[in-house]
């Protein structure tokens, strides 16, 4: 290839490339905003970066809540989103760099396994968000007709899979009695696809994407076969002893956020769009469809608080498929010491 | 005779002297490992930092152990080496078709190879879960994504070799009335072979990368799942476990083809 003939190709791929970083500048959302402080409250504040464990999104709206009314300020905290994969948010808390995370319950307890001195402070999710989705022409309606079947799930680890074995077991079956597909984060698109009977996704996400494609299932919740630890606020046992009041603040000021967001998610989900990008622009009927299942998973008769049997099902879980090698102390592991 | 009798013995001498100078320069490698590990471990047991975070080399070899012991290091492994070996085949015979034909033909090589090197830009991780996507997330994404990684190196090595063979043995193929496949076996495949080789090394350590990437994205198996199992378990010796194990067997790879490099190429020594 001689330098003259080159030019025209690479001439066009360079304006290719200029033209798509600018569409890519005019397309890209503004970051979310969070509150400036006040600069003679600056001092006060005690900065707290919060790894999420997922990218912006509606589910996150009592903390948008805290965050934009203010409660977080009146505890003495700015907070700051960071969103983190989860086991990257959890394993910061444990090396204690970060004072908080929101990680799920196994989380924790396959932290402590290791050494990491993680403990659960709030419980956020009353009910395990995990869940086995099949069309409604597949006649799945029960974990005992799973028996035999092609299951799709993101990958043999995390919650998803903790979810279904816990599941299945509840029907006396185990995971070699189904056959497990390893398919990413494509649950959507494969059980349009009819490439699995069904799959396992999260209760407030996926069953509603393909209703509103127009594709009818049905949901099997985990929880409605079995109660398991879920998502929460993580501390470390650094931040536990030293400074007590940081937790009960924290815990204080989300709680009056998930308050505010169970009696009023219309509100609650007019914030959330300073904060999740594209969230305007996205369609808003599934969307708070996806905050009001996502209610329903947060709802108890005192929030906040840890289920000890869901811990104890929770570990239990864990030992029989082999991902703890021995039990845990669970009373060192969750605390409802900072709960009101 | 005493002639003879002296370069006898000066070149019995200059192996003996020779002798020690290869031991050093065969054990030098695991010299440097050794002194490695033990910087390792002082640095684990000093920084007294949590296994989590650090662990030590004793901790990484008893995961080892207990991951041979169980299974799942050697099964994975297997895995991962299978969508290698063929990713391999695949992407290497893919590049040595195109890299011929194009070594052959500039107006094809102006028209294509922009776009080809363009594509080099494309990082794997971006196109591993369109793979999935597309393909599913079994083995065929796998092998793809360790094929398209292989194939530039192999290609680029292929034109430079073909184009490097000297016009006089062309010649010389020409007046003794060669056909082309004769051509091809008996001038430019020899003729070429070292740059071939050269590309075929490059390409076979790279095609590690490639599987391991596609089973970061969608797998059950593989060493890559097995870094995600110890990543997602907070099992820090178990991900140490599974990139030296990646580490091994890249080198097992490139030493496969330098191997095969010492044999075919011997008689240009």
């Amino acid at each position: 290839m001689t330098p003259r003939s080159a030019v025209g190709p690479v001439l066009g791929a360079l304006c290719a490339g200029l033209f798509l970083a600018s569409c890519g500048e005019l397309n890209r959302p503004a970051p979310p905003a969070n509150p400036s402080p006040r600069p003679e409250a600056t001092a006060a504040l005690t900065r707290i970066t919060l790894p999420m464990g997922y990218v912006p999104n509606i589910q996150f709206a009592p903390w948008y809540v805290a965050v934009d009314r203010g409660y977080l300020r009146q505890q003495g905290i700015e907070l700051q989103f960071d969103y983190k994969y989860e086991n990257d948010g959890v394993a910061l808390v444990g090396a204690g760099n970060l004072p908080f995370a929101v990680a799920s319950g196994e989380q924790i307890l396959l932290a402590r396994a290791q050494g990491l001195p993680v403990v659960y402070v709030l419980g956020w999710f009353q009910n395990y968000a995990v869940a086995v989705i099949a069309k409604s022409q597949s006649h799945i309606t029960s974990p005992a007709d799973l028996k035999g079947k092609k299951i799709g799930i993101p990958c043999l680890c995390g919650a998803s899979y903790i979810g279904l074995d816990a599941m299945l077991y509840s029907a006396g079956l185990k995971l070699g009695d189904v056959h497990l597909d390893t398919i990413g984060y494509n649950q959507v698109a494969v059980l349009t696809a009819d490439r699995d009977d069904a799959v396992v996704g999260y209760v407030n996400n996926e069953p509603l994407q393909l209703r509103a494609d127009g594709v009818a299932v049905d949901v099997l919740p985990v929880a409605d076969y079995v109660q398991l630890a879920s998502n929460g606020l993580v501390t470390n046992e650094t931040t536990l002893r030293t400074d007590p009041d940081l937790v009960r603040r924290m815990d204080r000021a989300f709680l009056q956020g998930l308050s505010d967001t169970l009696k009023d998610p219309a509100a609650a989900y007019a914030i959330s769009e300073k904060y999740v990008p594209g969230l305007a622009s996205e369609d808003q009927s599934t969307q708070m469809q996806i905050l009001q299942a996502s209610i329903r998973l947060w709802t108890a008769p005192r929030p906040g608080w840890s289920n000890p049997q869901a811990w104890e099902t929770m570990q239990t879980t864990l030992l029989r498929m082999g991902q703890l090698s021995r039990p845990l102390d669970l009373s060192q592991a969750y605390t409802n010491e900072f709960i009101p | 005779m005493a002639a003879q009798s002296s370069r006898a013995s000066s070149s019995s001498v200059s192996r003996a002297r020779a002798q020690p100078g290869c031991w050093l320069q065969a054990s030098t490698p695991l010299i440097v490992v050794a002194l490695g590990l033990i910087l390792w471990q002082l640095a684990a047991v000093l920084s007294r930092l949590p296994a989590f975070i650090l662990p030590s080399p004793e901790e990484v070899a008893a995961r080892f152990v207990s991951a041979v012991a169980d299974g799942s290091l050697v099964g994975n492994l297997l895995a991962t080496l299978e969508e290698v070996l063929v990713g391999l085949a695949v992407g290497a015979l893919a590049a040595f078709a195109l890299g011929y034909f194009l070594a052959k033909s500039q107006w094809v090589e102006r028209l294509i190879m922009p776009y080809i090197v363009a594509s080099q830009a494309v990082p794997a991780v971006a196109i591993a879960p369109l793979l999935v996507i597309w393909l599913g997330p079994g083995l065929l994404s796998k092998f793809l994504l360790c094929a398209l990684i292989v194939f530039f190196p192999v290609l680029v090595n292929t034109m430079v070799g073909m184009r490097s063979v000297e016009a006089t043995l062309r010649e010389l193929m020409r007046s003794l009335k060669a056909s082309r496949w004769q051509t091809f076996t008996r001038l430019e495949i020899p003729a070429s072979s070292p740059v071939l080789l050269g590309g075929l090394k490059i390409g076979a350590t790279l095609s590690v990368i490639g599987a391991v990437v596609g089973e970061f994205v969608g797998a059950d198996r593989g060493l890559g799942f097995l870094i995600n199992l110890g990543h997602e378990e907070y099992d820090t010796a178990l991900v140490f476990v599974g990139i030296f194990t990646l580490i091994l067997l890249a080198l097992a790879l490139y030493g496969s083809v330098a191997l095969c490099e010492r044999l075919l190429l011997g008689w240009k020594d």
